[in-house]
């Protein structure tokens, strides 16, 4: 996995740190369970101590300090809670493609974020605490998605990273209007990051030359392609043949942009290639199963085996969110084992987003974001008893009613 | 339960009612007659957990099949010299499953004759192929594989899901010697589709019928017409000799001979309904017209509980998992709302009986082949509260049921078929595999490693 160089991003999601911890904040402590961290060893019988809304404490042993209420989930399972990498839900569907321009890194999905969608809800209930949600693959670019909780008060606070990714989608879109082809898109893009180029260094030579005459004209897209060719944001890649992989494997090592492929229904085919270049997979949403193969079913596995970052996603509405545990699920059905399956659809996410260091795994100064499991995590059969977000109970089993 | 005993008329061999306008029950014999399979195995299953479906539970149990028959399953089997046994130790072992709702089988273009509305006389069972890939694979018997792995050794096949009356469905199995040993049951039932799907197919060509309203009317208007032919034969019938011999009988109209059988509840209507106003329609007419009915799909099915179980009506609930039923690329959202995986416990808990099924197709978005899916799916309905025998039931007994074929296939118990699946764990844990197929005693599907 390449380093991944992010410094506004990050600063972002720290200086939202600072100002997301609530004042209601909660203190409490949950006892008995079995704990997948993602990150460590599996703990039996463990405690996880939260206080003010972030994990203090992990392990078998941890004291628990006087007036903090201690919850039993003997015989529960607990897991982080979960991340879904790539998702478009929090606003309306019909915002999710821009189809009047082929090409529009401009946009930002945090324009048209509601806190009152009704789909949080659902995410929730099924466990999944921070999506990465964006819009469509209507367009060879139809701009920037944003890295959201899906639970809090208060829908900025909820914000980890408001420019979380710029969205590609490979492969022919309108053969009218063009791009028509797989050619054309590939061709598109090759132009527009040249043109980025250029136009970052047309800013370069106006700041190197004391900033004198007129500055050059501001371009909103090309802004967004900068930030891309300066590691600032990374490419998320809609793409699911085995030659549009290659094609934006190829544009990054031209270009030098981070890269994430994603759905990548073919990945396996050039798996090898993959690893070698760095790229990070988040992978087909496997519960879908009709109309996929064995062979796909089966590459998380292949995928993760070869040493590449793996992410599972729902990409809601195509697979709802809420079936996001069973992604994960199905990939250990098909040669994944536990642990691994796990950490795909919890902290692989999470250190695709550049958001690892808040949620994804179980671990001291993470957020509180939980999920007690009255079985196995993977099993169908399995429910949700419980979610925390940042400590708070953001989901309990046996107060709905739906 | 359904009125299942007047379905059995055909596969008990009696002979058809009228002369003319029974080739589908003539089929029927004649498969009834021929299913004497060529490769009736004896096996004893022995040592695993054996889930009969209809009992309790047997650990270390044996199931003993001879000339492809269930002879005997109990914890203490003999089994007799020379049957071969399977070692079953650590494994489960239950009936095959029943998938009561299924296109595979039928390609694209057979599925759904939109020439016009209602096609009653036309038969599923003659556009079902399950013999692979076109022109591809070897000569042998029939093996639907996609079935197969997935534990499925039954599924219905229906002829249509996008106009009105579609015409005959049939009980087929998933494995046998020749086409003939395939048919359970055949015809099983008349396939009916209310709703916006019908109205489209014809609505797009600015034809009738093109509402909802309109649907529901052609098809009041095809069971009055049926009922006058019906009402012509038996004042036929009742003519006594020599009159009878001197008149005409009325002229044969195949359609309307298959919508007799309906009447008479030979068979029932099989009526794919989403929503409660269709539901309702549905209800409406099997009352109006007195014919046995099933609900397909009935996303809404638990609003009118009470009333499906005072008609005596079954649910055939489509995926649990899966947002709508007819393999539409862009679902109508209103007919075709998010899956709410607590629909199946609702009916139970409403004492509604029901099946889950998958809906699969040979093509499109919800094929191919996606019955390997359906014991995995009802584990879904489990993780969201229906107790854990009715869920396997529900893909077993309670479809064998609704079927009409429960003398034949859906429980192991002496005197019905030795359809007979191996599973490698617990039958709703999602890294459970189905390890052996046994269809007729015989194994028909082994997995690989």
């Amino acid at each position: 996995m390449r380093a991944r160089p992010a410094p506004v991003a990050l600063t972002l999601a720290l200086g939202l740190a600072c100002v997301s911890v609530p004042a209601h904040a909660q203190s409490l402590a949950l006892r008995g369970a079995t704990v997948h961290t993602a990150t460590g060893e599996v703990i039996r019988n463990g405690t996880i101590l939260v206080r003010e809304g972030r994990i203090a404490a992990v392990g078998p042993d941890v004291r628990v300090p006087e007036g903090v209420p201690v919850t039993d989930v003997t015989g529960k399972t607990i897991i982080p809670g979960l991340v879904d990498n790539h998702s478009h839900i929090g606003f309306a569907i019909g915002d999710v493609n821009e189809r009047g321009t082929p090409f529009a890194p401009r946009y930002r999905i945090t324009d048209v974020l509601s806190p009152d969608e009704r789909y949080w809800k659902d995410a929730v209930a099924g466990g999944v605490t921070t999506i990465v949600t964006g819009p469509g693959s209507g367009a060879v670019s139809s701009g920037q998605a944003a890295v959201v909780k899906t639970w809090g008060p208060d829908l900025e606070a909820r914000i980890l990273d408001p420019t979380g990714g710029l969205k590609i989608a490979m492969g022919g879109k309108n053969p009218q209007t063009g791009p028509g082809t797989s050619m054309a898109t590939t061709a598109l893009l090759r132009d527009q990051f040249t043109k980025a180029r250029e136009y970052g260094e047309a800013w370069r030579r106006w700041e190197e030359g004391g900033r004198a005459g007129a500055p050059p004209a501001r371009d909103l897209d090309m802004e967004v392609l900068v930030r891309v060719l300066g590691g600032e944001e990374r490419v998320r890649a809609h793409v699911h043949s085995a030659h549009d992989i290659l094609s934006i494997i190829r544009l990054s090592r031209e270009f030098g942009f981070d890269l994430t492929i994603h759905h990548a229904t073919e990945a396996y085919k050039v798996a090898d290639e993959i690893a070698e270049s760095g790229t990070s997979v988040v992978g087909l949403p496997l519960f879908i199963r009709i109309g996929l193969t064995e062979d796909v079913m089966r590459s998380p596995a292949m995928l993760v085996e070869k040493g590449i970052l793996f992410a599972f996603h729902t990409d809601d509405p195509v697979l709802q969110s809420k079936y996001q545990r069973y992604n994960a699920a199905l990939g250990m059905r098909y040669g994944m084992d536990e642990e691994a399956a796990l950490r795909a659809a919890t902290i692989n996410g999470a250190i695709i987003a550049g958001v690892e260091d808040r949620v994804g795994s179980i671990e001291v100064g993470k957020d509180a974001d939980l999920v007690v499991i009255d079985g196995p995590w993977y099993e169908l059969t399995s429910r949700i008893d419980r979610v925390f977000v940042g400590g708070e109970v953001a989901y309990d089993r046996g107060e709905v009613t739906r | 339960m359904i009125g299942g005993r007047r379905w059995r008329r055909a596969r008990g061999g009696a002979a058809p009612r009228r002369a003319a306008g029974s080739v589908a029950a003539v089929l029927a014999v004649t498969a009834a007659a021929m299913r004497v399979p060529l490769a009736a195995q004896d096996v004893a299953i022995r040592g695993g957990t054996v889930i009969p479906v209809s009992g309790p539970r047997i650990e270390n149990g044996t199931v003993l099949i001879r000339a492809g028959k269930i002879v005997a399953v109990g914890a203490d089997v003999r089994v007799p010299d020379g049957v071969p046994v399977v070692d079953a130790t650590g494994k489960f072992v239950m009936p095959g499953l029943i998938d009561a709702m299924s296109y595979f089988g039928i390609g694209s273009n057979d599925l759904n004759e939109t020439s016009a509305p209602s096609t009653p006389h036309l038969r599923a069972i003659e556009a079902y192929y399950p013999f692979g890939q076109f022109g591809g694979g070897e000569s042998g018997p029939p093996r639907a594989e996609p079935l197969l792995a997935g534990g499925v050794t039954t599924h219905y096949i229906a002829p249509a899901d996008a106009t009105v009356i579609g015409g005959q469905g049939a009980v087929v199995k998933a494995a046998g010697a020749r086409f003939e040993d395939l048919v359970l049951r055949e015809p099983a039932a008349i396939d009916v589709t209310l709703g916006q799907r019908p109205a489209n197919t014809f609505r797009e060509r600015n034809a009738r019928p093109g509402t909802r309203m309109a649907v529901v009317s052609h098809l009041r208007e095809q069971l009055v017409r049926a009922r006058e032919y019906q009402r012509r034969l038996e004042d036929h019938e009742a003519l006594a000799e020599p009159e009878r011999r001197t008149t005409s009988r009325p002229p044969l109209d195949m359609g309307m001979e298959a919508l007799v059988m309906l009447l008479r509840q030979e068979i029932p209507a099989r009526v794919q309904a989403n929503r409660t106003v269709e539901i309702r329609g549905a209800l409406e007419l099997a009352e109006e017209f007195g014919f046995d009915l099933v609900i397909d799909s009935g996303i809404e099915a638990h609003d009118l509980a009470p009333r499906l179980v005072r008609q005596g009506v079954a649910v055939v609930l489509g995926p649990t998992s899966h947002p709508y039923v007819s393999g539409e690329e862009v679902p109508d959202e209103d007919e075709y709302p998010d899956p709410d995986e607590r629909r199946a416990s609702r009916l139970h808990e409403a004492g509604v009986e029901f099946a889950i099924a998958t809906f699969s197709r040979s093509f499109g978005s919800f094929g191919p082949g996606a019955n390997r899916w359906l014991l995995l799916d009802a584990a879904l309905a489990a993780g969201y509260g229906l107790p854990e025998d009715v869920t396997l039931r529900a893909v077993t007994l309670a479809p064998a049921r609704i079927l009409g074929v429960a003398d034949r296939v859906g429980s192991l118990d002496p005197g019905k078929d030795g359809d007979v699946i191996v599973l490698d764990g617990p039958p709703l844990s999602v890294l459970t595999w189905v390890e052996r197929v046994f269809v007729d005693g015989e194994e028909v599907f082994t997995r690989e490693r």
